[in-house]
């Protein structure tokens, strides 16, 4: 059973998705270079991916998150794009990483 | 191990597919629809970016225009401040050259419309400018045939012109224009060379439908005094030499030649081709943001239509995939083989959709004579969001197929 905690971060990551998805193809995205869309898309994807394997309690979802989380701050370090919604984002983030991992050892381990 | 299972996926994929053709022609629809709305917008942003920019770049990145009126695109153009201004004066000119170190070629021009004849043939409304002679040094022109004038033909005014090539193929539709002798305002000049083509500019800034004449033989027919005849101050700078270094000892040089306070507003303006840049960024952003939603509700209502597809694909296939689990099948196998289904319906969909955007730039460049073509960055930008939208809406489909129980799903009906 997936504790409601979880299902709120999930719905949250769900949501995030549907509004940074847009952003892949973005003309400030667009802009850094050829393959930029393409990187800030995996990432996108993966953050997506992560929020399915959390909905299902899974172990790999958490690591996925965690992976896709740092990409991320990493990518909007890189690309020089740290305004008010990227120190918003890392405080969200650990906020959620602290109470993935708090669950993290009753989590599914299989795929 | 990999390989044959991508091989295997895909093939299960591909058959899936064109089992129910109808099915996937219409959820693929959306995509194609999302990725040819969102890249045909992209091809003409950038299409129309590079022309203008190319059109700017044409105008000099290291020159500096002492003009009446300054170059502002803002919403609150003060006007009024600028009304009374004096134009540049052609002496002015001759002071600067004397004067000014840091530029590598000072030239003046003005210009108006006017009519031209040749025997028969005229041209209304063609751009007649008059010229100093360094102008060549400022402006990028090529001349196809005949030569451009000398120093001394410039300075005592000769009856001469360089004409555009429009101007050209319109009075001599079947004769070399060089050495004839055609009339502006009733002026009589003689031709001594022709502009190479240029082509269409969206800025409007192109030699093909321009005559050059001399500075001192203009004046017969353009008042240098008049604002209408446009008069503009061309500076160039040095190489190693910044525009704001310029720009500084113009200043200082303008306000020394027009007698002006120390502490008065400067009663001239000088313009940059930054200035027109800065102007356009404005107008793309708001042109490609405009494209974005568009065309990304357009893929998300296509991603949306794709997952559900998925799921009724899942739904159908519960038996299949349960005898296949109990086959030895693995989740990962499962997951990849629908995963699969799903970027090959969304990646097909944008190829469709990169096809049509290809074609239809192709019969508009011939229709707008200009150069908007879809670019490599474009293909790409289409391929990766088709793949993406392909993942995302596939995902969870192919992860709960990936998670059935093989004995209920045999079960299943």
């Amino acid at each position: 059973m997936r504790p409601k905690i979880i299902t709120f971060i999930c719905v949250i990551g769900y949501l995030s998705v549907v509004f940074t998805f847009p952003q892949v193809f973005s003309p400030q995205i667009k802009k850094l270079g050829v393959f930029v869309p393409a990187i800030y898309g995996i990432l996108v994807a993966a953050n997506f991916i992560a929020c399915v394997g959390l909905w299902y309690f899974k172990q790999w979802g958490v690591q996925l998150y965690v992976i896709s989380i740092f990409a991320k701050l990493l990518f909007y370090i890189l690309s020089n794009q740290m305004g008010f919604g990227f120190y918003f984002n890392i405080i969200l983030s650990f906020i959620f990483i602290l109470i993935l991992l708090r669950f993290y050892p009753k989590m599914n381990q299989n795929l | 191990m990999l390989w044959v299972l991508f091989k295997e996926s895909l093939f299960f994929a591909w058959q899936s597919l064109n089992s129910n053709k109808l099915r996937s022609f219409l959820s693929l629809l959306g995509i194609t629809i999302g990725i040819f709305a969102i890249i045909l917008v992209f091809t003409i942003v950038d299409g129309l970016e590079s022309n203008i920019r190319g059109s700017i770049q044409s105008l000099g990145n290291n020159v500096v225009y002492i003009q009446k009126w300054p170059w502002d695109f803002g919403p609150d153009y003060p006007w009024w401040k600028y009304i009374n201004r004096p134009v540049p004066k052609y002496y002015e000119l001759d002071e600067l050259q004397k004067r000014c170190k840091s530029t590598e070629a000072i030239a003046y021009r003005m210009g108006k419309r006017r009519t031209l004849k040749y025997k028969s043939n005229s041209i209304q409304n063609a751009v007649v400018a008059g010229i100093s002679h360094d102008f060549y040094k400022i402006k990028n022109f090529d001349l196809t045939s005949g030569r451009y004038f000398t120093q001394n033909e410039t300075d005592a005014g000769y009856h001469l012109a360089l004409i555009g090539a429009s101007i050209a193929d319109g009075l001599f539709p079947n004769e070399d224009p060089i050495g004839k002798e055609i009339k502006i305002s009733g002026h009589k000049a003689v031709v001594i060379g022709v502009i190479k083509k240029e082509g269409e500019s969206l800025l409007g800034i192109s030699f093909d439908y321009q005559v050059i004449t001399p500075f001192n033989f203009a004046r017969y027919f353009l008042d240098p005094n008049s604002e209408n005849a446009d008069p503009i101050i061309y500076a160039k700078a040095r190489p190693n030499v910044s525009n704001a270094e310029m720009m500084g000892e113009l200043t200082g040089i303008m306000r020394a030649i027009r007698k002006l306070k120390p502490l008065g507003e400067p009663n001239f303006a000088l313009n940059e081709t930054s200035l027109i840049s800065k102007g356009f960024d404005g107008l793309f952003d708001i042109i490609g943001t405009a494209g974005w939603i568009i065309g990304g509700f357009s893929i998300l209502v296509g991603g949306f239509g794709i997952a559900n597809i998925m799921f009724v694909s899942v739904r159908e296939r519960t038996n299949l995939i349960g005898i296949q689990k109990s086959l030895g099948a693995k989740n990962f196998f499962i997951l990849v083989q629908f995963l699969g289904e799903s970027v090959m319906l969304s990646t097909i969909g944008g190829f469709f959709g990169l096809l049509i955007t290809y074609i239809i730039t192709a019969l508009g460049k011939d229709v707008i004579d200009m150069d908007i073509s879809l670019t490599s960055t474009n293909i790409i930008l289409g391929f990766t969001i088709s793949i993406l939208i392909g993942i995302i809406s596939g995902f969870i489909p192919a992860y709960s197929a990936s998670q059935l129980d093989p004995v209920e799903a045999i079960r299943s009906n």
